[in-house]
Formats: C-alpha cells, sequence, structure tokens
C-alpha cells in the first residue's frame, strides 16, 4: 500500500512537470505561466507528513533541475524550502480557510524569488532579466487562480480528504 | 544556547536536504556542465522524452483551440498586412533575383567560389523549459537526426538561439533572449560590429564599439561571429542609439523573430570555427576576430556536416543568397 502510493505521489509529480513544460509552449496569456509544480508541491505538504512533504519537494525539484540547463539542486532547494514554508503554517489553513488564497501567492513569490537570488549567486543572471517582477508575479496569480482546483484534488490521488489521514501509515 | 535537541526532526530533514542541495549545487557547477550533472540530465531527458511527447500530442488541441480564440479578432487586420507583405516580398524576389545574375557574373569575372548553402534540419518544439526563467526550447530532432551540440537555430524571421544538449532523439536550446547569451553582431546597413546580450523577457541590449557611427530605429543587426554562420538576421535595434562618456554605444534591440511563438524551427548543419570562438566561450568576452563580410562563409562550414534524410538546404535567414530547395512544413 505504502509503495502503491509512493508511485502515485511520483506519478502525479510527472504529470506536473510534463504539463508545465508541455502545455504552456504556447497557451501563455500576458506571456506568463503557472508555476503548476511549485502548487503541486504546495498541495502535497498541506496533507503529508513530514518527512514525505519534504521529500516530494526535493524530489520534484531535483527533476525539474534535471530537465533544465540551472545548476543541479537549485530547484530541489527552492522546492524543499517550499515544503517547509506550507508545514510551518498548515495548520492555520485549519483554522482560517480564506488564508489559503494569499499564503498561495506569497510563497509562489517568495519562492521564484528565492530561486532568481539564488540562481543569479550561481551565475545564472536570473535577476538581470528585464521583466522580473512579471516573472515573479504573473505566475503566482496563476497559482492562486488555480489553487482551489489543485489544491483539494491533488490529495485525492492518494486518498486522503484530510490533513489528518497520513496516507503512509495507513 | 543552541543544541540539536533543539531541532525538531522536520526541521532536521530540512537542513539536511538544504544541505544535499548545496553539495549537488557545487558539484554540478565544479563540473562545468559535464561530468554526472551533464549525464543524469541527458538521461533524464530521454526518460521524459516520449512522456513530454504524448503530453505535447494531446495539450496542441487545447493551446490551438486558445490560441486561435485570441488570434480571431486581429485576423481581418493580419490579412491585409500580409498582403502588403507579399506584394512587397515578390517586389524584393524580383530584385534579388537580378542582383543574384550579376553576382554570378561577377564571380565568373573574377573567379571567385561562390559561397555554399548551410543545410538545415526542420524541427518542431516539444516542451519549454521548467519556468519563466528558462529561456530554453525542446525541439523534437536529435543526434539521430544529425543535430549536433552548439549548432545555431533559426525560424523564418532569423536566429532564435544555439544547441547546448542533444540526445538522440531531441534536443535543447538556448535562446539568444537568455541572459547569459552573447553574440557578436553587425549593422547590416553601416557594417559597424558590436555585442548583443540577451536581458531575459525584455528587449536584448546592443553596444557598439564605434561611438561615432549612428544607429537608428530599425536597423537590422546580423550575425557576425564564428559560432554562427555570418549573416543570419539576430534582431532590430528598438532606439536611436546614445554615446555613453566616449567607450561605446548602448541601446536595445528587439529579437527579429517571435521568440515567444515559436514552434517550427530549423537546425543550420553549422560546423562553429573553434579557433574563432576561442576566447568567447565564459560570456562576456569578445571573438579575438570578427568576420565582415557577410557573404563569406565561416571557416569550415558544412565539411563535416551530417547528412540525413531530414535535411533540407535553405537560405540563411537575413542572407541575401536564394534558396534551392525545402522550407519550413506546415
Amino acid at each position: 500500500m505504502k509503495a502503491r502510493r509512493a508511485v502515485l505521489l511520483a506519478a502525479v509529480v510527472v504529470v506536473a512537470v510534463a504539463l508545465q513544460t508541455t502545455l504552456f509552449v504556447r497557451l501563455r496569456p500576458f506571456d506568463a505561466a503557472p508555476a503548476l509544480v511549485v502548487l503541486v508541491v504546495m498541495a502535497y505538504a498541506r496533507y503529508l507528513p513530514a518527512e514525505y512533504a519534504l521529500l516530494t519537494g526535493f524530489g520534484a525539484g531535483l527533476l525539474q533541475d534535471l530537465l533544465s540547463e540551472t545548476p543541479l539542486g537549485l530547484w530541489a532547494l527552492v522546492m524543499t524550502t517550499v515544503a517547509f514554508s506550507v508545514l510551518r503554517f498548515r495548520d492555520r489553513f485549519e483554522d482560517d480557510f480564506g488564508l489559503i488564497g494569499p499564503f498561495v501567492l506569497v510563497v509562489s513569490i517568495g519562492g521564484l524569488a528565492l530561486f532568481s537570488v539564488l540562481g543569479t549567486i550561481f551565475g545564472e543572471k536570473t535577476l538581470a532579466d528585464a521583466g522580473i517582477l512579471k516573472k515573479l508575479a504573473l505566475p503566482a496569480v496563476y497559482n492562486v487562480i488555480l489553487a482551489p482546483l489543485i489544491l483539494p484534488l491533488i490529495p485525492l490521488t492518494l486518498g486522503i480528504s484530510r490533513r489528518r489521514d497520513t496516507a503512509f501509515t495507513i | 544556547m543552541w543544541r540539536p535537541s533543539n531541532v525538531d526532526r522536520p526541521t532536521g530533514i530540512f537542513i539536511g536536504l538544504i544541505v544535499i542541495s548545496l553539495v549537488l549545487i557545487t558539484i554540478d557547477l565544479r563540473a562545468e556542465g559535464a561530468g554526472l550533472g551533464s549525464t543524469l540530465r541527458d538521461g533524464t531527458q530521454s526518460v521524459f522524452t516520449p512522456v513530454q511527447r504524448a503530453f505535447t500530442a494531446a495539450t496542441r488541441p487545447v493551446a490551438d483551440f486558445f490560441e486561435s480564440l485570441s488570434d480571431l479578432f486581429s485576423l481581418r487586420e493580419e490579412n491585409r498586412q500580409l498582403r502588403d507583405r507579399l506584394a512587397e516580398a515578390e517586389r524584393q524576389v524580383q530584385e534579388s533575383e537580378s542582383i543574384r545574375i550579376r553576382v554570378h557574373e561577377l564571380e565568373l569575372l573574377l573567379d571567385i567560389d561562390p559561397p555554399e548553402d548551410v543545410d538545415t534540419i526542420t524541427a518542431r518544439v516539444l516542451a519549454i523549459g521548467v519556468s519563466e526563467f528558462d529561456h530554453l526550447r525542446v525541439i523534437d530532432k536529435g543526434s539521430n537526426d544529425g543535430v549536433g551540440l552548439d549548432m545555431p537555430v533559426v525560424d523564418e524571421g532569423g536566429l532564435i538561439g544555439r544547441v547546448v544538449a542533444v540526445t538522440d532523439t531531441v534536443a535543447r536550446v538556448i535562446l539568444i533572449t537568455d541572459p547569459t547569451f552573447v553574440v557578436a553582431v553587425r549593422v547590416e546597413r553601416t557594417g559597424e560590429t558590436g555585442v548583443l546580450r540577451g536581458r531575459g523577457s525584455g528587449p536584448m541590449s546592443l553596444e557598439m564599439f564605434n561611438t561615432d557611427a549612428a544607429v537608428v530605429v530599425r536597423d537590422l543587426l546580423v550575425t557576425a561571429d564564428g559560432r554562427f554562420p555570418a549573416g543570419i538576421a539576430v534582431a532590430r535595434v528598438r532606439e536611436a542609439a546614445r554615446s555613453e562618456v566616449g567607450f561605446a554605444l548602448r541601446t536595445t534591440a528587439d529579437p527579429a523573430s517571435a521568440i515567444t511563438r515559436i514552434d517550427f524551427v530549423k537546425v543550420l548543419v553549422f560546423t562553429r570555427d573553434d579557433a574563432v570562438v576561442a576566447g568567447f566561450e565564459g560570456g562576456d568576452r569578445l571573438p579575438i576576430s570578427v568576420p565582415t563580410d557577410p557573404s563569406a562563409p565561416a571557416e569550415g562550414e558544412t565539411e563535416d556536416a551530417p547528412t540525413t534524410t531530414t535535411t533540407t538546404t535553405t537560405t540563411i535567414p537575413g542572407s541575401s543568397t536564394t534558396a534551392t530547395s525545402g522550407g519550413i512544413e506546415p
């Protein structure tokens, strides 16, 4: 059961990365696309036990690293941080559901900003991009729009509907 | 005082994963694009390619539908503009034909070997980068089709980038708008040379060496370094240049191609001139020598070009030679 759910989780991450790199080739309103994988990592981190949530973030980031020309480990670091941020604040969502939207916005912008700062430190010149603000803001806004669909749907793939349903200990 | 026992388990795992990430980054940076990281990237891309092909096939109709909707309102105006451009193009073709005949006569008279056409491989964009910060495209042709590292990639507008990684079936192309992309260019109108740098999603940055030669709006910039065939259209000047303390003219330029809407592309089967490029790798430096003759082929051009059934011979965008056959398939 545990292995089957781990495979399912990995499959969903692969599908998210595949959609990120293919669906938005030409479907780019205002020349930007959602940061879909960031949203999927956030969705899992809301429900999974901490260890699995962090490993999911790390794995999803590593897959992104392997499919890009950025230094290997850069996205892994950013996604792990995104997962950790959600872990630290997820109890608040149980109390106030209205916080989720602003939180998705802040974490998406924060994750992308962290990537651009670290990318620049490691020689990628990401901050030299003339449209840096647009590249931070628009994907985050799209993430907020997609959040009502992705956040409840993704955990259902593992058969969990509430955070206390710990998928990996059933 | 800090003690390890103060760190809870999730935080400990988080710190551990961050350290692993930093170690990976360090190892990958030290390998300078080679080594284990490169092998893992190529392997992952190979494994992931069938997934991307399946998703591209499934999502293309969706993208086509939304693109059609967005294009619907501009079709009438676009049709009118295209008719005007067609009339202009037909006039230019007639002029080019007479010029071509004159050039051929002069070449015979002066006993000059005409430049060879460059073989091309037509490909289609399969995927984009994983984020908005990746200025790259994955194309559906790889080493099995004759695509090699550092080959220039063009579309009907001009240069769009160069190949930075190749697997058997796909290749990754870094776009000219990437902030790490630098290319030596020549202003077609004046022959003056300069350096064009990518700036991500904004206009490219142009730096000219001669502060006295003016650069005007819409000036065409063509390639002028050993990595690409000379004379490929790269960008058009966006605003007139201004002098900065006599060192250089700096201005901006828009890519000649519609970078955000690339679909079909051509890979030029071009062997770069390593001697010229030697001083260029690493980013910001200029090539040691800059060829200024747009019609002259670079040294070694097409000598080792692999030939496959998918190659065609065509005109380089922006150059004045005439196509011999082939074209981008619809």
